[in-house]
């Protein structure tokens, strides 16, 4: 029985990587009036598959340690991803564009939406976990 | 109890080691080797709470800086929480245990 | 990537649209004037939205490329010759009696007006959203 297991730690990732995506889409909103700007968007599904893969395993037992996104250049140790590796891939264009901008203001917002709401379940219930054990550790008090 | 500070995993399966190490430790021999372990496994956990104390103290210190990452602050500081009152518990037990024992009497 | 950046991308753009938005208001207050600076007609002004990166602010590695923002990185006066009006009593007329208007036409100008306000709106949004998303993540503890 693990007390931090790896349902806790899969939530702290998809946390950092829903960050990640909202400077992405941020960006792409900044950007929707620059000539020549291509939107880009961060594979969640993708980007959660590949920090499980590369979950290391101890004795066939997966373990909880989660690889976190490292900072550029970074290394902890801990098999982080690196940054370079995170899927960050164009969006495709959705029509021409007079001045070369493909920037879709609109399914833009609507992604922002849903990654905050993503982010704000995960938050929640990593908060709920984490609340869960501490009711159980003090003994039902505090 | 080995709590992992990568990610905090408490195992308790090292519960049942040293359980198991308790209970072979009857021969007058083995007697030191067992208080041994059990030592140097507790220094090992209270070595793991402080460093989810110190991760978690990175954390805030970052946050008061105005450049930290919220979630990572919150998650940090709500485990070094429940690792800290887990610790507690298990302190509160140990000194519980010990007093029982000595009050037996010869 | 943190919410500081985020929220620095956003407010890159915000500024930007302002500038957008006022360039038009000057522009539409001016759709007459004949007598601008230097006794020419006044010439319409355009800004040219650029791409930059913003940075963290303690300058630290980040979690991929630092993301992009906006800003107006130069104010260009639209060289193109305005309407001119047959009036020998206006007293801007040159010697045929034409007088030159500016380049301005109001329509466009207010089209100008409504996208950088839609951008604005759309960025102002984002930052709600972010700080949705930093409240959620509060509340992890609690």
């Amino acid at each position: 029985m693990r007390i931090f297991d790896a349902t806790l730690g899969r939530l702290e990732r998809s946390l950092d990587v829903r960050l990640v995506r909202q400077n992405v889409l941020a960006a792409n909103v900044a950007n929707v009036d620059t000539p020549q700007f291509k939107p880009k968007d961060v594979d969640f599904t993708a980007t959660m598959s590949a920090i499980e893969g590369a979950a290391r395993t101890d004795g066939g037992v997966p373990m909880p340690n989660l690889p976190t996104l490292e900072a550029a250049g970074a290394d902890s140790g801990n098999g982080g991803i690196a940054a370079r590796d995170l899927p960050i891939v164009d969006v495709p264009a959705g029509g021409a564009s007079f001045d070369g901008n493909t920037v879709d203001l609109d399914r833009t917002m609507v992604a922002m939406a849903e990654n905050a709401l993503q982010y704000g379940a995960s938050a929640r219930a990593a908060g709920k976990k984490l609340a869960i054990l501490r009711y159980v550790v003090s003994d039902g008090n505090g | 109890m080995r709590i992992d500070s990568g990610q905090a995993s408490i195992d308790t399966g090292a519960m049942d080691r040293l359980d198991r190490i308790d209970r072979t430790g009857s021969q007058p021999g083995a007697g030191g080797a067992t208080a041994g372990q059990f030592g140097s496994e507790l220094g090992k956990a209270i070595g793991e709470i402080d460093k989810l104390q110190n991760a978690a103290d990175t954390q805030a210190t970052s946050v008061a800086h105005g450049a930290g990452n919220i979630h990572e602050m919150a998650l940090a500081l709500e485990k070094a929480d429940v690792a800290m009152r887990l610790a507690m518990r298990v302190r509160n037990k140990l000194v519980e245990t010990y007093n029982e024992i000595m009050r037996m009497g010869i | 990537m943190d919410f500081l950046t985020a929220l620095h991308v956003s407010g890159s753009a915000l500024s930007a649209e302002r500038t957008r938005v006022n360039l038009a208001s000057s522009n539409l207050a001016n759709a007459e004037t004949t007598r601008g600076p230097g006794g020419k007609p006044y010439q319409r002004l355009d800004p040219v939205f650029e791409s930059m990166r913003v940075a963290a602010q303690d300058e630290a590695p980040t979690i991929g490329q630092s993301p992009l923002g906006v800003r107006v990185s130069q104010i260009v006066a639209d060289p193109s010759v305005g309407k001119k009006v047959y009036s020998p009593s206006h007293p801007d007329a040159d010697v045929d009696g034409f007088v030159t208007f500016p380049n301005v036409n109001p329509i466009s100008e207010i089209v100008n007006l409504l996208s950088a306000s839609r951008a604005f709106e759309a960025n102002a949004t984002a930052v709600e959203t972010l700080k949705q998303m930093a409240s959620r993540g509060l509340d992890i503890t609690r």
